[in-house]
């Protein structure tokens, strides 16, 4: 289990919440985009992630959330939504 | 030798196939050379194969088959391989029946594992299209949910053995949104679809493997039962990726067949050859550019056999090995090919000169290898994708992870260890960072420094200095990796891929330390001398900006001696040189050239 750490620990963000920018803040740098045009409800091949890019992507969110993670999560929940969702069910991230 | 149980297959197949120089042999270069000629598939050829029962040895033992280690597969598909690549691709397609090894049902493999041995069936892979290219998520053909089944529509083009093969592999969009889990695999057997839904397209007109049946085939609302679709709706991208894992680096054995026959040829063409007063393969630069031939098939040797084996002990790091593997050999030895093509001289690029112009086709057949089954491109990217995270991976490598890596290791790279049964379910789409070869370096180093060796010590003081050299290399480039701007996707800089190639480059030369590290003792004489292998890593490092002590001349000379007397014994150019067909007119070996007669290797 990986307590997550943000930039102002007094302020209570909620795990899928830290993910969710942790995501976003990942696709806008690799795809050049700004921020705040990543909707987590839309699909990440929108913003130009192919299938071999979002399998590199998983490896480095095992690496900052130090847990082995299956290949394909971001093939099986492809929104930054899904994604965040379901690693704070199935891994029980906290902050 | 005789030890390596492995390698028993590959020289009974030679010797019940003969010599190919002789025409009056099966595959021989005569014969082969007319069935490309004739642009016509090689029927009679791929019959005899399967009533060789050859086709056994591509379903694994526990679906009723033969087939059991990798490093067997590999070494009979290069005797296969040397005789002509028409005939060892069109057989070898049948690898593609590992994706139903992998992610078949019990009763999808008993029925295809029955297909094939009784029946002789054989299979294509249909993944790419016209319009597509290498893009799989884009492809354009779909399969429509329907009661019992699915319909198939569009085209897959250009397809080896699309026309003459029972079974296609057919990957199609089964979500309309498309997506990484739009698509799904299915095996169609073509005997239970209705003829007038599917239609085969004219065949290709190639440059080499022109007796191929290079196609394609069509469907239109082509319906297919559920009992046909392979693995989950939906995981047909994942399960492409990992079969590729799979064939890629088998693919290499095509290219170890050819470079072979283009040494052998040419090095017989150098011994018989007098000009200017002199027979060519005493002059020089002819002498020395055969000899780097043979280092060059040695250190693609050391990669491949490793990879067949590591298979069966890290199948996890695939995503890695196989990228490697399949960029690196086949360019090594179409570069090879390339170089010695000069001593040949003119009859290089003759159709029916000197061994029915053998050179020439296996030049052409050979080309496509670097090509199909993902580009050389395709794998250096998948290389680059995963090179960040390699780099971190090796930085913060802890002891008791560095103890698992060297066991591993040692199962992969000693021929004379058991293998662990291939567990295709535990193929990854990427390796989390995992490369053994490069990982295990530091410790390797510390191991050559305990050695003791018994006559090559000055050989053991080099191997450690270049050891020393490729993991500072490593470092550098690790270095470079971590401090440079990641880029996802397909826009990665040319300075990437030249460094993915780098890369390629130090696990291969790592790969020879090892082979050489756990293999000197049972493969003795020249192998164990070693002086082979300070030059193939050499032969790697100059291609980096690195100064290295010069190599004494000798070494060359006594490699070359040994190419001599491979040849001269029929055996095949490899750190494992079984027995090949007895030639049927083994030429006159003059004094000035002779082998060495105290170089027995087996």
């Amino acid at each position: 289990m990986q307590q997550l750490q943000t930039s102002n620990s007094s302020s209570a963000v909620s795990p899928a919440m830290a993910i969710r920018q942790w995501l976003i803040s990942q696709l806008a740098e690799v795809l050049s985009l700004d921020p705040s045009t990543i909707e987590a409800q839309q699909p990440l091949t929108r913003y130009g992630l192919d299938s071999i890019d979002a399998v590199t992507l998983v490896g480095d969110l095992e690496d900052w959330l130090d847990l082995e993670l299956p290949s394909t999560l971001l093939w099986d929940y492809p929104t930054v939504e899904k994604a965040a969702n379901y690693l704070v069910e199935e891994f029980d991230v906290s902050v | 030798m005789e030890k390596l149980k492995q390698y028993w297959l590959a020289q009974q197949l030679e010797t019940d196939l003969g010599d190919p120089r002789d025409p009056t042999q099966r595959m021989s270069f005569a014969q082969t050379a007319a069935i490309d000629e004739s642009e016509e598939f090689p029927d009679a050829e791929i019959a005899w194969l399967y009533d060789y029962n050859l086709q056994d040895y591509y379903v694994p033992t526990s679906s009723g088959g033969k087939f059991t280690s990798f490093e067997e597969f590999v070494s009979f598909v290069r005797v296969m391989s040397r005789r002509d690549l028409n005939i060892a691709i069109a057989f070898t397609t049948m690898f593609w029946s590992f994706l139903t090894w992998m992610a078949g049902t019990d009763e999808q493999k008993e029925t295809l594992s029955r297909q094939m041995r009784d029946e002789h069936l054989t299979m294509c892979l249909a993944y790419s299209e016209k319009e597509h290219g290498s893009d799989l998520v884009g492809g354009g053909v779909t399969a429509t949910k329907v009661d019992g089944g699915y319909l198939l529509n569009g085209e897959k083009w250009p397809i080896n053995r699309a026309t003459i093969s029972g079974l296609t592999y057919v990957l199609a969009r089964t979500n309309p949104e498309g997506g990484n889990r739009g698509l799904s695999l299915f095996m169609v057997d073509k005997s239970q679809l209705d003829p007038k839904s599917y239609y085969n397209l004219p065949k290709i007109k190639t440059h080499g493997i022109r007796a191929a049946d290079m196609s394609g085939i069509g469907f239109s609302d082509c319906f297919i039962p559920d009992s046909m679709l392979l693995g989950p709706e939906g995981h047909g991208l994942e399960l492409a990726l990992e079969g590729f894992q799979i064939t890629r680096a088998l693919c290499a054995a095509f290219s170890q067949g050819a470079a072979d026959t283009c040494l052998r040829t040419t090095l017989n063409f150098a011994l018989n050859r007098q000009v200017y007063g002199k027979t060519v393969v005493d002059m020089p630069h002819a002498r020395r550019t055969l000899t780097h031939a043979f280092l060059d098939i040695l250190t693609c040797d050391c990669v491949n056999i490793a990879a067949a084996r590591g298979f069966h002990v890290v199948p996890e790091q695939f995503s890695v090995w196989s990228a490697v593997d399949k960029y690196f050999v086949p360019v090594t030895l179409e570069q090879m090919m390339s170089d010695i093509s000069v001593v040949l001289g003119a009859r290089f690029y003759m159709r029916d000169e000197h061994d029915h112009g053998v050179f020439q086709k296996m030049l052409r057949d050979s080309s496509i290898i670097s090509v199909f089954d993902g580009s050389s491109v395709v794998n250096l990217h998948a290389l680059i994708l995963q090179r960040r995270q390699l780099a971190k991976t090796r930085k913060r490598l802890k002891p008791e992870k560095m103890a698992a890596i060297q066991q591993r290791l040692a199962n992969s790279f000693s021929l004379d260890s058991a293998l662990p049964e291939f567990a295709p379910q535990k193929l990854e789409l990427f390796s989390r960072g995992a490369d053994d070869i490069p990982q295990g370096l530091p410790l390797l180093i510390e191991e050559l420094k305990a050695m003791h060796v018994d006559g090559a010590q000055s050989v053991i003081i080099e191997v450690i200095d270049l050891a020393e050299i490729i993991l500072a290399q490593l470092n550098v480039q690790d270095e470079v990796i971590a401090h440079s701007a990641f880029e996802h996707g397909h826009g990665q800089s040319y300075e990437s891929f030249e460094l993915a190639k780098q890369y390629c480059r130090l696990h291969a030369a790592a790969a020879c330390i090892y082979m050489w590290r756990y293999n000197r003792q049972s493969l003795g004489g020249f192998f164990s001398q070693g002086e082979w292998l300070v030059l193939c890593i050499h032969r790697l490092l100059s291609h980096f900006d690195v100064s290295l002590k010069t190599v004494p001349l000798e070494y060359y000379e006594n490699v070359f001696q040994e190419l001599l007397r491979l040849d001269h014994e029929d055996k095949m150019f490899s750190i494992v040189p079984f027995q090949l067909a007895r030639s049927t007119s083994t030429p006159e070996i003059t004094e000035n050239h002779a082998t060495a007669s105290n170089l027995q290797l087996i």
